[in-house]
């Protein structure tokens, strides 16, 4: 089967066309690996022969950092590339500027693949390894479309502060948490762009809801699901697909997984249908546990420290020396010490002292996954944090 | 930095003060964040600030800042300006 990295496409993005337009299925590999070649090579052995035509394949790590590596069709992705194309009001579109890795589903399928189906420009850059090459493409963008990730937007407006883009007319995000409270600072740098919030998973390859940055006010909501998706919870709150569009498979932790299009499918989160028809999610599956007997969700405590916060911040979880699930809190980069209070002050608002972090610390920047979202794991390792305060308990 | 200044520092961490909400004569069910593990933390604070580990009994009778003050004054800590 033939691979091609995120380096050979960066080189060359025709190769990446060529193997689409080959029958083989191909994998798209990321520049930065966290498995090896005989892993993947081990995980592509296992695809069955049904998928060894017409299909492509994606490694991700997801947010937990456990890789897997996902099948889709190349037919399912380009109906749901029309989608979106419809729904994201993307006619006017003219070109794409990449600033995510393009083995990123996201990325890929919002960008390359929808610029491939409606003969858009795609433009490459080094994202935010190089801000003065994205400053110069934001400025010379002309009815471009951008695809972020919420935790690029402290970085977007330290390195941009002051400028505008109205060459930027289309900017979504999705990838973990909305930015719902920036978007003043969004509007200040694009401001003629329509800001999306956008909702799946790997598994769903990788959209599932759509919504409008103004359809509602927090964050939480991820409006309503696309045409042909539905949405439904379980008893416990988990939040389930089911997707015309989704992958057909996935090879983790050494096995082949087929994903049956009739399958509900887990998409990690939990959610609930709002009274007004779109779904709010409660938090990631993994991000919600009970300490002292309180129902804990991180997703909930990173609202209310971003209410203050303007950089970043993510939440890894710790046992206390009492063996109490507990968590603690890393901002980026290092607060002044009134922003510090007032983050303590939000918490202290907001949440009784079960909800509070066993500690704030202080990293420069955060540590990030290739596909942009914060690494909880190597934050969670990183020796060099500050301890800023702590809970005595 | 002075006894009074080192507790008030302490008192503001533990429960999440705002500027200008601690007193001396502050009390307990002034401060909703003063909850049980607030009294744990306080415990844990004060052994750290001033080296005085509190008895259970001790820390359970903890009913204002000067409580705190009364305490650790019998343990030869000054409080006065």
């Amino acid at each position: 089967m033939t691979t091609l990295s995120e380096q050979q496409v960066q080189r060359d993005p025709r190769v990446l066309r060529e193997a689409w337009e080959t029958p083989a299925t191909f994998a798209l590999l990321p520049a930065k690996m966290i498995v090896d070649s005989k892993w993947i090579a081990n995980g592509l052995a296992l695809l069955p022969d049904e998928l060894q035509q017409g299909h492509y394949v994606l490694l991700t790590s997801g947010t937990t950092g456990t890789p897997k590596l996902v099948v889709g069709r190349r037919e399912r992705s380009e109906k749901l590339a029309a989608i979106l194309h419809r729904q994201q009001e993307s006619e006017p579109v003219e070109e794409t500027l990449v600033l995510l890795p393009l083995s990123y589903s996201y990325a890929f399928v919002n960008q390359w693949l929808w610029a491939e189906c409606f003969r858009r420009s795609l433009k490459l850059t080094p994202g935010f390894n190089n801000p003065s090459a994205m400053l110069d493409a934001f400025r010379k963008s002309r009815n471009a479309m951008i695809c972020l990730v919420g935790v690029q937007v402290p970085l977007l407006t330290s390195y941009f502060q002051g400028q505008s883009f109205p060459g930027i007319i289309r900017v979504h995000f999705a990838g973990g948490r909305f930015p719902q409270e920036q978007l003043p600072a969004l509007r200040e740098l694009f401001p003629q762009a329509t800001i999306f919030n956008n909702y799946g998973c790997a598994e769903a390859l990788p959209r599932l809801t759509l919504r409008k940055a103004d359809a509602a006010e927090e964050s939480a909501d991820i409006g309503t699901p696309l045409p042909g998706i539905e949405l439904s919870t379980n008893e416990a709150s988990e939040l389930l697909f089911r997707s015309p569009y989704r992958a057909v498979g996935i090879v983790e932790a050494g096995q082949f997984h087929a994903l049956p299009s009739a399958e509900w499918t887990q998409s990690g989160d939990l959610a609930q249908l709002t009274d007004r028809g779109s779904w709010r999610l409660l938090g990631r599956a993994s991000e919600v546990f009970k300490r002292h007997g309180e129902k804990i969700s991180l997703a909930t405590l990173i609202t209310t420290v971003t209410s203050t916060w303007a950089g970043q911040a993510v939440f890894y979880r710790e046992r206390d020396a009492r063996g109490e699930d507990g968590h603690v809190l890393v901002l980026a980069p290092a607060p002044a010490p009134g922003q510090l209070q007032a983050v303590l002050l939000s918490l202290r608002r907001n949440h009784g002292r079960a909800h509070w972090p066993l500690r704030i610390e202080s990293v420069l920047a955060l540590p990030l996954l290739a596909n942009g979202k914060p690494d909880v794991q190597a934050t969670a390792a990183r020796e060099d944090k500050t301890l800023l305060w702590y809970q005595r308990i | 930095m002075e006894n009074r200044e080192k507790l008030k520092k302490l008192v503001e961490d533990v429960f999440l003060l705002q500027p200008g909400e601690f007193r001396f004569d502050l009390r307990r069910e002034e401060v909703e964040t003063w909850d049980s593990f607030g009294v744990v933390s306080l415990a844990v604070g004060i052994q750290e600030v001033f080296g005085h580990h509190l008895t259970p009994a001790e820390a359970g009778g903890i009913k204002s800042i000067g409580d705190v003050i009364d305490i650790l004054s019998t343990k030869g800590f000054n409080f006065d300006h």
